[in-house]
C-alpha cells in the first residue's frame, strides 16, 4: 500500500471512522425493512410502530433482546478474536451446540458439585469448543489445509451429531420435547428483569468482552496473536510462532462460543433442545462483521441483531407479517457488511 | 531493417516513490532478432517491459508496433498485437496439463461450449513437435522440471502467435544444460520469423544469445549495440557506471577478531529445480568487520538472506554461531540466538504496516516490555519516543507506522535491531529507496556497531555501498561465492572490478580471505 493511501486512510479520526459505516449499513438495512413493511403488509403503520418500539416497550421485550443479544456477544467476539490472527471460523453452529450439549450433560451428571459443578460444566463447553476449531487450526498448521472450510465442515457433523445424541442416547423421557434433561435449579442462573428471560450471564458476556479486549490490547499473547493477523512473516521474522498462534486463535475462538452455548444452557434454556441454537453461531459472524472484529463494538452489534430479532417477534405478534421480515433484515445487513469488507480486502490484495 | 517495436521517449514515475522508473527511454526491435535488454537491479528494464505489455502504463512517449502507433491499455492489448511476455515466475497452474494451460483462455470447443482435450491436446502436440520442445502435451504441469515449465510459458506464446516475445531473466532459475536449451529455441524462433527482447544481467548469455544489446542505468537508456561490435568489459562498466564515492569515514580494520557466523558448504536445493540456489556457500564472518555481500540478482544473495533469517531450511551444510550449531534453528531460535536483521523487504517483512509504531519497535524485544504476561505499555511508549528521538524519525509513536515515509520506516526497523542486537546484525539492502542524508545516517550506525565489535554481514546489491563500508568483499554469482577480497583487496577494488566478478566474467583463482 502506498504511503499516501494510508495516510488518507488513517488522517481521520479512527472512531468515527469505524462507526460511520455501520450506522450506515444500519441505516440501510432498516430502510429495507420500512420498503418490506409497505409492500407486505396491509397495516405497514402498525408494523412498523410494533418493529421499531416493540421491542422496548415494557422491560419484557426489553429484556428478552437483551437475552438474546447474550449468545451473539461470545459468538461475535469468537470470530474478532479468530480474525485478529488471520484465521477464519466458521464453525460457530457447531461449537456453540457442541459446548452447550456438553455443558448440560457435564452439569446433570456433576448435579451434586454446586459451585464447583457449575463452573466445571462451563469449562468442558468451553473446551469442547475450543477443541473443535482448535482442530481446523491444527489442520492449517499441519498441512496447510484452510480452516475456513475445515471448521464450517467439522460443524456440520458436530450438529447432526449433537442432534442425534439428544433426539437418542441422552433424551429426556419424561417430556415430549427432543431434548435432554434439565440442569439442576442450583446450576441456573439468577434471573434479572422478570418477567423475561434475562438472566445474570449478561454479566458475563460484559466479562467476556472486557477480557478479550485486555487479552488483545494489553497481554503480550495477544499482541503476539494481532502480529500475526496483520502481518504473519513480521511476526516470523520477529520470532513469534506464527503456527502456534493458528491454533491458539481458534481453539479461543472455539471456547468462546462453546461458552456462549453454556451460558445459554445456564441461563435461559436449562436443558439441549434439540437445535436450539440453530442460528446463533452465523448471527455472531454477523455481529462481528459489524463490530469490524473490535470486541468493545461487539456490544452494540449483538443488541442490533437482536433488536432486529425482537422487533420483527413483536410486529409478527402484533400485526401481519410473519418472523421471516427479520431473517430478510438480517441477510441485508449480512450482504451490506460481508461486501464493504470484501472491498476492503480487495483493495488491500491488489495494492499488494 | 524493419522494425517490429518502436519505443520513443518513454517516461514512467512511480507516484508512491516518486522514482522516476524510466526516463525518456527509446528502444527499437528489429524483426526477428534477439535484442537483450541489460542493466542493474533497478536499471527500469523490467518497467519498460511492463509498459510495452500493457502492465503499466507511460506517463507520456508513444509505441508503435510494425510501424503503427498503437496504444497498449492491457496484456489482452497487447496479445491481439502480437506481443507476449514471459515472466520470471510462471503464471501456470499446477494442477492442469500442459495443454489445459496453454489453451487457457481460448479453449477449443465441443458443441460450442464443452472443453475439446482431444483436440486441445492436439493443437498442443502439434505446437510442441514443430519447435522440438521436450515436453508432453498431456503431461501435468505440477510434475515438471524449472526448465520444461518454462518451456510450456514459450509454448503458450507460440500457440497464441506471438510474434514479438518478451522473456524476463528467463536463465535465473535455469541449469547450464537447460538455459543452451532455451538459446536453442529462442535462436530458431527468431528465425522462424519471431522478434525476441530477453531481459538479463549475465553478460555471456548476452554474448551468447544476442543479435544486439540495448544497456539502461538508473531509468535511462544508454543506448543499443551490435553484439559484435562490443566487448565484455564494455557492456560491464556501462552497466554499473562510474565508481561514486560515498564520503563515509571509515576507522581502519583492526586485526583481532574471532568467527561468529561460520558457514560451512552449505546448500539449498528446490524441489523440481536441478540448479541449486546456494552452491555450497563457505564463508566466515568474524567480530568487527563488515562482511559484504554484492552479487546481481537471482545470484543467491536473497536465498542467503533468507537463510540467515531462519526463512529456508539448508538442504546440506552447517551454519555456526560462536561455535554452536544453528543449522536447524528456524526464525523463532535465531531470533533467539541473537539475530539482529535488517531485512531487505521492510514493508513486507520487516514491519506491521497497521499496527502503531511503538508495537513495531518491541517486535524482538517484547519479553522485555511484558509482566505477568501483560505489555507494560507505558514503558512501550517512552522507549519508542526515546528511540524515535535518538534516530531522529519524525512521527508519533502511537500511530500507525505505515503513515511514515520509507526512510523514517527504515529507520524505525534500524532502531529496533540496533537494540536487540548481541553480536550480529544482517543488514539487507539497508539503504534502498532512501534520500542521501538518510543513507548517510544508516551508514554511520552500522560503521558504529562495526567498532563496538560486530560482526555486520551487510547484503547489498549497491556496489558504492558495498565498497565504502565493506572490510571483506564476497562476490555472489550462481549461488557460490566467485570472489572474496581480502581487506586490501577490498580497499583497492573498483567498481569495474567488482562487476567483472559478479557477472562471472572473471573467477578469482583462489579464493582467499
Amino acid at each position: 500500500m502506498g504511503s499516501r493511501s494510508l495516510q488518507r486512510e488513517f488522517s481521520r479520526p479512527t472512531v468515527l471512522r469505524s462507526a460511520i459505516g455501520p450506522l450506515i449499513i444500519a441505516a440501510l438495512a432498516l430502510g429495507a425493512l420500512v420498503i418490506l413493511a409497505l409492500l407486505l403488509s396491509e397495516t405497514p403503520g402498525r408494523t412498523l410502530r410494533y418493529f421499531f418500539l416493540g421491542p422496548v416497550q415494557n422491560t419484557y421485550y426489553a429484556g428478552n433482546m437483551i437475552n438474546t443479544a447474550i449468545p451473539l456477544i461470545f459468538g461475535g467476539l469468537g470470530i474478532s478474536l479468530a480474525m485478529r490472527a488471520g484465521s477464519f471460523n466458521l464453525g460457530g453452529e457447531g461449537q456453540l451446540y457442541g459446548g452447550a450439549f456438553v455443558t448440560t450433560i457435564s452439569a446433570i451428571a456433576l448435579g451434586s458439585w454446586g459451585l464447583a459443578g457449575a463452573v466445571l460444566s462451563l469449562i468442558f463447553g468451553a473446551l469442547t469448543g475450543g477443541v473443535l476449531a482448535g482442530f481446523s487450526g491444527f489442520l492449517r498448521k499441519q498441512w496447510n489445509t484452510n480452516e475456513l472450510i475445515s471448521s464450517f465442515l467439522l460443524s456440520n457433523v458436530v450438529v447432526l451429531l449433537v442432534s442425534y445424541l439428544i433426539a437418542g442416547p441422552f433424551q429426556d423421557p419424561e417430556t415430549n420435547l427432543i431434548a435432554t434433561r434439565r440442569i439442576a435449579e442450583s446450576f441456573r442462573l439468577m434471573r434479572i428483569l422478570e418477567p423475561s428471560n434475562l438472566s445474570s450471564a449478561v454479566y458475563f458476556a460484559l466479562l467476556a468482552v472486557v477480557l478479550v479486549h485486555l487479552y488483545l490490547y494489553r497481554m503480550k499473547s495477544g499482541y503476539e496473536l494481532r502480529m500475526v493477523g496483520l502481518n504473519p512473516m513480521f511476526a516470523r521474522y520477529g520470532g513469534i510462532r506464527v503456527s502456534w498462534y493458528r491454533i491458539w486463535s481458534m481453539f479461543l475462538s472455539g471456547a468462546l462460543y462453546g461458552l456462549g452455548g453454556g451460558f445459554a444452557i445456564f441461563g435461559t434454556y436449562y436443558a439441549s433442545v434439540r437445535e436450539f441454537s440453530t442460528g446463533m453461531g452465523w448471527n455472531g459472524l454477523a455481529v462481528a462483521l459489524i463490530a469490524r472484529f473490535q470486541p468493545v463494538a461487539v456490544i452494540p452489534a449483538a443488541l442490533f441483531f437482536a433488536y432486529i430479532e425482537s422487533g420483527a417477534r413483536s410486529a409478527m405478534l402484533h400485526s401481519d407479517v410473519t418472523f421471516e421480515i427479520a431473517s430478510i433484515v438480517q441477510a441485508v445487513v449480512f450482504f451490506l457488511v460481508t461486501s464493504s469488507l470484501l472491498q476492503r480486502l480487495g483493495t488491500k490484495r491488489r495494492s499488494v | 531493417m524493419e522494425l517490429a517495436v518502436e519505443l520513443r521517449a518513454i517516461v514512467k514515475t512511480y507516484p508512491e516513490t516518486g522514482l522516476r522508473a524510466n526516463d525518456s527511454v527509446d528502444l527499437q526491435l528489429r524483426k526477428q532478432e534477439i535484442l537483450c535488454l541489460a542493466g542493474e537491479n533497478g536499471a527500469g528494464k523490467t518497467t519498460l517491459m511492463k509498459v510495452l505489455y500493457g502492465l503499466e502504463h507511460a506517463d507520456s512517449g508513444t509505441i508503435s508496433i510494425g510501424g503503427k502507433v498503437r496504444r497498449i491499455a492491457s496484456p489482452v492489448d497487447a496479445n491481439r498485437l502480437g506481443i507476449g511476455m514471459v515472466h520470471q515466475h510462471f503464471m501456470l497452474v499446477d494442477e492442469f496439463t500442459v495443454a489445459q494451460n496453454v489453451v487457457l483462455g481460448s479453449e477449443p470447443r465441443m458443441w460450442a461450449f464443452a472443453y475439446d482435450s482431444r483436440k486441445a491436446e492436439r493443437l498442443v502436440d502439434s505446437v510442441i513437435q514443430k519447435h522440438r520442445f521436450s515436453i508432453r502435451a498431456d503431461a501435468v504441469v505440477g510434475s515438471l522440471t524449472v526448465g520444461q515449465k518454462q518451456q510450456v510459458e514459450i509454448v503458450k506464446m507460440l500457440f497464441r502467435k506471438v510474434d514479438i516475445l518478451i522473456l524476463d531473466e528467463p536463465t535465473a532459475v535455469l541449469t547450464e544444460q537447460e538455459t543452451e536449451t532455451l538459446f536453442v529455441t529462442l535462436r530458431a524462433l527468431a528465425e522462424g520469423g519471431t522478434s525476441i527482447i530477453l531481459i538479463t544481467h549475465k553478460l555471456q548469455e548476452i554474448m551468447a544469445v544476442s543479435d544486439r544489446v540495448a544497456i539502461m542505468r538508473q531509468g535511462s537508456m544508454l543506448g543499443e549495440f551490435d553484439t559484435k561490435a562490443v566487448s565484455e568489459r564494455e557492456i560491464s562498466r556501462l552497466m554499473m557506471g562510474q565508481s561514486v564515492s560515498l564520503n563515509v569515514i571509515k576507522k581502519p580494520y583492526t586485526k583481532d577478531k574471532r568467527p561468529v557466523v561460520e558457514f560451512d558448504s552449505v546448500s539449498v536445493v528446490k524441489r523440481n529445480q536441478q540448479r541449486p540456489m546456494l552452491d555450497n556457500l563457505t564463508f566466515t564472518a568474524y567480530s568487527g568487520e563488515i562482511l559484504g555481500f554484492a552479487g546481481v540478482g537471482g545470484n543467491g544473495m536473497g536465498v542467503l538472506e533468507a537463510v540467515l533469517g531462519g526463512f529456508l531450511p539448508v538442504s546440506s551444510g552447517s551454519i555456526r554461531h560462536n561455535g554452536t550449531e544453528i543449522t536447524k534453528s528456524d526464525t523463532f531460535g535465531v531470533r533467539r540466538n541473537g539475530l539482529a536483521y535488517i531485512p531487505a523487504d521492510r514493508l513486507k517483512v520487516g514491519s506491521a504496516l497497521e499496527a502503531t509504531v511503538a508495537e513495531n519497535i518491541i517486535v524482538a524485544s517484547r519479553k522485555k516490555f511484558s509482566r505477568y504476561g501483560f505489555l507494560e505499555k507505558r514503558d512501550m511508549e517512552q522507549h519508542a519516543k526515546a528511540l524515535m528521538q535518538t534516530f531522529s524519525i519524525q512521527g508519533e509513536s502511537k500511530v500507525p507506522i505505515g503513515t511514515l515515509s520509507g526512510g523514517n520506516i527504515q529507520k524505525v526497523i534500524l532502531a529496533r535491531e540496533i537494540e536487540q542486537f548481541r553480536d550480529y546484525i544482517v543488514c539487507c539492502e539497508p539503504t534502498w529507496g532512501l534520500d542521501i542524508a538518510s543513507s548517510k545516517f544508516v551508514y554511520e550506525r552500522i560503521l558504529a556497531l562495526r567498532d563496538q565489535g560486530a560482526a555486520v554481514l551487510l547484503i547489498s546489491s549497491n556496489l558504492d555501498e558495498i565498497r565504502a563500508l565493506s572490510d571483506r568483499i564476497a562476490v555472489m554469482y550462481r549461488g557460490s561465492i566467485s570472489a572474496l577480497l581480502s581487506s586490501e583487496d577490498a580497499q583497492r577494488a573498483t567498481k569495474e572490478e567488482l562487476g567483472a566478478y559478479m557477472l562471472g566474467i572473471s573467477v578469482q583463482e583462489e579464493l582467499h580471505g
